[in-house]
């Protein structure tokens, strides 16, 4: 437990980082309130850039432009969390995979579910304002289940991205669509689970489909008319690169060099079918005018006979300039990639300690091989990798037909799951898998939209799986404290300045864990998988924490239909 | 269940019957009178003349889509079906896909999997990852089939010329098939023909 004056040092120091000074977040009796049915405040563009010190919504899917899911809100702490009760229980009608994490404005929610629904309730008390259901066309093209994550607010709109590929602004106060776009094919194999990200009038948003042959892409949309507005394309016209051999954390690929130039002076650069998908948030640095993406796999996954070459940008973090979409920097995690150990979850922005021990802008993704990456935010290089959060073995053997076996799995390390940070200790938080795979490779050529990974990565069913939760010190890149869980972990997690971490599991737990020792201090059994990144707001003066319970598709977790809201007990 | 020999007369019965009667579409015709050509195989009732017809009444209008697309395109192989498709434009497709795709899906009665067989499937299905594309209960959505209470002979040769590469129109189906024991094949064909 931490004691009094350990939460009040952290408190004053979270003050002090945040530069929030005398007056401190805002607390919930400084903002209107909503009417009971949904009488949202406009989001303006300065509420969206200060959400890391919103005590009282939750405006972006990962709380934050920095995407730090640091909530600054500690009227929920450890020393009271024990006394954290369900407040109350909406149902969706969609009982399949849930990967939602609540967006709260005012005292309205936004949820969103498998398929595309989307309904704004009441944040006090679950009760529904509207819901909406998307019309999908016939084609959708999607690897890993028909999720999404959520939502984006601005103005008086929300925005959300569908399976069938189209981005759709509806009205906030109706839930009425005012247009909707097609962001790309999805004849071609491109989809959208993510929410996207509004700011400066844009709504930027990357796609799927690394596992069907696309070609990449973070697009920006006006917010207002939902045209485009720049296109980054995340695989390049010359996607070689310079012939990598080791990966950045130093070990060798065993590539085969000779055999891929032969390759590319017979077939040319593979980029038009390169992949490279973009599946969760950018990080937006407003001071800079960049933002910061990982690109996913190239395809098709595990065959690289195909495709000769680094496969530039696929398995890394990649900036662009915020107005324009032009390049950057980047780093690549993996070049050349036949295991899909690529990069999904989305980056942090935070204050890292660079070689020297000095503070700097840095970047954190935590990657699939089961690493923490600490980057230099200035050009996108590596400063340093944290231990391995889960077993490695046999890395990198190359896929054969028979299946060669190697830890991590295909699904990492670390999946789609945001991290989390708490910026007083320096700790990102994660989620973990252990699931043991054999990789197997198989060439098939381009099949125009199909599932198309060059092969399978198996689960060995004789093997045990299990997750973890991991706090790694950014700074020295040190696991402070690891909790073994009973299943893979995937979702997602929330920190607190009430000292806490919020992450649920496979198996319905749903717990609290103490940010600083990894104590777990409170549970719920929520009756369905949790793998929904949680969410925190304050309505009428109460801190609450809310999160999804729907299971996954892709683990195949036990499905539900709840989004369940938490306050602590009278 | 059928022996081999009769199936193999039946479908040989069904191909003539389908091959006869298939004609080429009239270009004015409705898409009521087009559906009418599907019938005389697909059946009338929504049960196909041959066990090793796929039911297709109540699948997913994109799955129904590609299908006919790949047929069209040839990257499906089938006599009667590319003769078929070669008449049809994509609003064709998509519209006969489509009133497929609303009719109600018919329970064939197949007899559920024995509980070897249902273990040997789920064993099958993890390691396959078979749920993350055809969802927990093989329900499937777009453009992913449904093969929860498919017909049987259909589900099983499907998966076999997946894993022999004769269905070359879904490369990760003859990828992930092919890491499976044919004893597999049979027991998945059993399984989610039965739910």
């Amino acid at each position: 437990m931490v004691s009094r004056t350990r939460q009040s040092l952290a408190m004053l120091a979270f003050a002090l980082s945040a530069g929030l000074g005398a007056t401190g977040y805002a607390s919930a009796q400084e903002i209107k309130t909503a009417s009971k049915w949904g009488d949202m405040n406009s989001v303006t563009q300065d509420l969206l850039s200060r959400a890391a010190g919103d005590g009282n919504n939750f405006l972006h899917t990962n709380g934050n432009y920095a995407q730090t899911r640091f909530y600054p809100n500690r009227q929920i702490n450890v020393a009271n969390v024990s006394k954290l009760r369900p407040a109350w229980i909406f149902q969706t009608e969609v009982k399949e995979s849930l990967e939602t994490s609540p967006i709260v404005v005012n005292g309205v929610m936004y949820v969103t579910t498998a398929f595309n629904h989307v309904y704004a309730l009441d944040a006090r008390t679950g009760e529904e304002l509207w819901h909406f259901k998307h019309k999908m066309g016939p084609i959708t093209v999607y690897c890993c289940g028909p999720n999404n994550r959520g939502v984006a607010v601005s103005g008086d709109m929300v925005y959300m991205a569908t399976l069938d590929a189209k981005l759709l602004a509806l009205d906030a106060k109706t839930g009425k669509q005012v247009w909707e776009t097609q962001i790309a094919d999805p004849e071609l194999g491109y989809s959208e689970t993510m929410a996207p990200t509004v700011v400066d009038n844009k709504v930027l948003i990357g796609t799927n489909g690394g596992e069907y042959g696309i070609r990449g892409f973070v697009k920006a949309f006006d917010t207002k008319t939902g045209k485009l507005v720049w296109t980054f394309n995340t695989v390049p016209e010359n996607s070689v690169g310079v012939w990598a051999t080791k990966d950045a954390t130093g070990r060798d690929m065993k590539r085969n060099i000779d055999a891929e130039k032969a390759q590319l002076a017979k077939t040319g650069d593979p980029y038009k079918t390169l992949g490279g998908g973009v599946w969760q948030n950018p990080a937006v640095d407003l001071e800079t005018r960049r933002i910061y993406f990982v690109v996913g796999n190239p395809s098709p996954d595990l065959d690289g006979s195909l495709r000769p070459g680094d496969n530039l940008y696929t398995d890394s973090l990649v900036s662009v300039n915020l107005d324009t979409g032009q390049y950057v920097c980047h780093l690549q995690y993996i070049a050349h990639d036949v295991w899909d150990l690529d990069a999904v979850s989305p980056p942090i922005i935070t204050t890292v300690a660079d070689k020297d021990g000095k503070p700097i802008k840095g970047v954190l993704h935590g990657g699939k091989t089961g690493h923490v990456y600490v980057h230099d935010a200035k050009d996108c290089s590596l400063i340093r990798f944290s231990e391995a959060m889960v077993p490695q073995e046999n890395m990198w053997v190359l896929p054969t037909k028979e299946g060669a076996r190697m830890l991590p799995g295909a699904n990492g390390g670390v999946e789609w799951s945001p991290m989390a940070i708490n910026p007083n200790l320096n700790l990102t938080y994660a989620i973990n898998l252990h699931q043991p795979m054999t990789y197997h490779v198989e060439s098939s050529n381009y099949p125009a939209g199909k599932l198309w990974l060059g092969g399978a990565f198996k689960v060995i069913p004789t093997e045990e799986q299990w997750g973890n939760v991991t706090a790694v010190d950014y700074n020295t890149g040190k696991i402070r404290w690891q909790v073994k869980t009973a299943q893979p972990m995937i979702g997602g997690i929330l920190a607190t300045a009430g000292g806490l971490v919020f992450t649920g599991e496979a198996n319905g737990q749903f717990k609290a864990y103490d940010a600083e020792t990894g104590s777990n201090l409170w549970k719920f059994q929520a009756g369905a998988g949790v793998n929904a990144p949680p969410s925190s707001y304050t309505v009428d003066g109460k801190q609450f924490i809310v999160v999804g319970a729907g299971g996954n598709t892709q683990i195949d977790y036990k499905r539900g239909n709840s989004i369940i809201a938490f306050t602590l007990a009278e | 269940m059928t022996s081999g020999k009769a199936r193999t007369t039946a479908a040989l019965s069904a191909f003539f019957a389908c091959a006869l009667t298939s004609v080429a579409f009239s270009q004015t015709a409705s898409i009521d009178e087009k559906a009418q050509t599907c019938l005389q195989c697909h059946g009338e009732q929504g049960k196909a003349i041959d066990p090793s017809y796929p039911s297709i009444w109540g699948q997913h209008q994109g799955y129904l889509y590609l299908q006919l697309r790949d047929f069209k395109l040839g990257n499906r192989k089938n006599e009667i079906m590319n003769g078929i498709a070669q008449d049809l434009s994509r609003e064709d497709m998509m519209a006969l896909a489509e009133y497929f795709s609303q009719k109600t899906w018919v329970n064939l009665n197949q007899p559920r999997a024995s509980e070897a067989d249902v273990k040997r499937s789920e064993t099958a299905i993890v390691s396959g990852q078979c749920g993350a594309c055809h969802g927990a209960d093989g329900v499937g959505a777009g453009t992913t089939p449904r093969i929860n209470g498919q017909s049987h002979d259909y589900l099983l040769k499907t998966m076999e010329d997946f894993r022999a590469k004769v269905r070359t129109n879904n490369p990760w189906m003859s990828d992930i098939l092919g890491t499976l024991q044919p004893e597999d094949l049979q027991a998945l064909a059993n399984y989610y023909a039965g739910k």
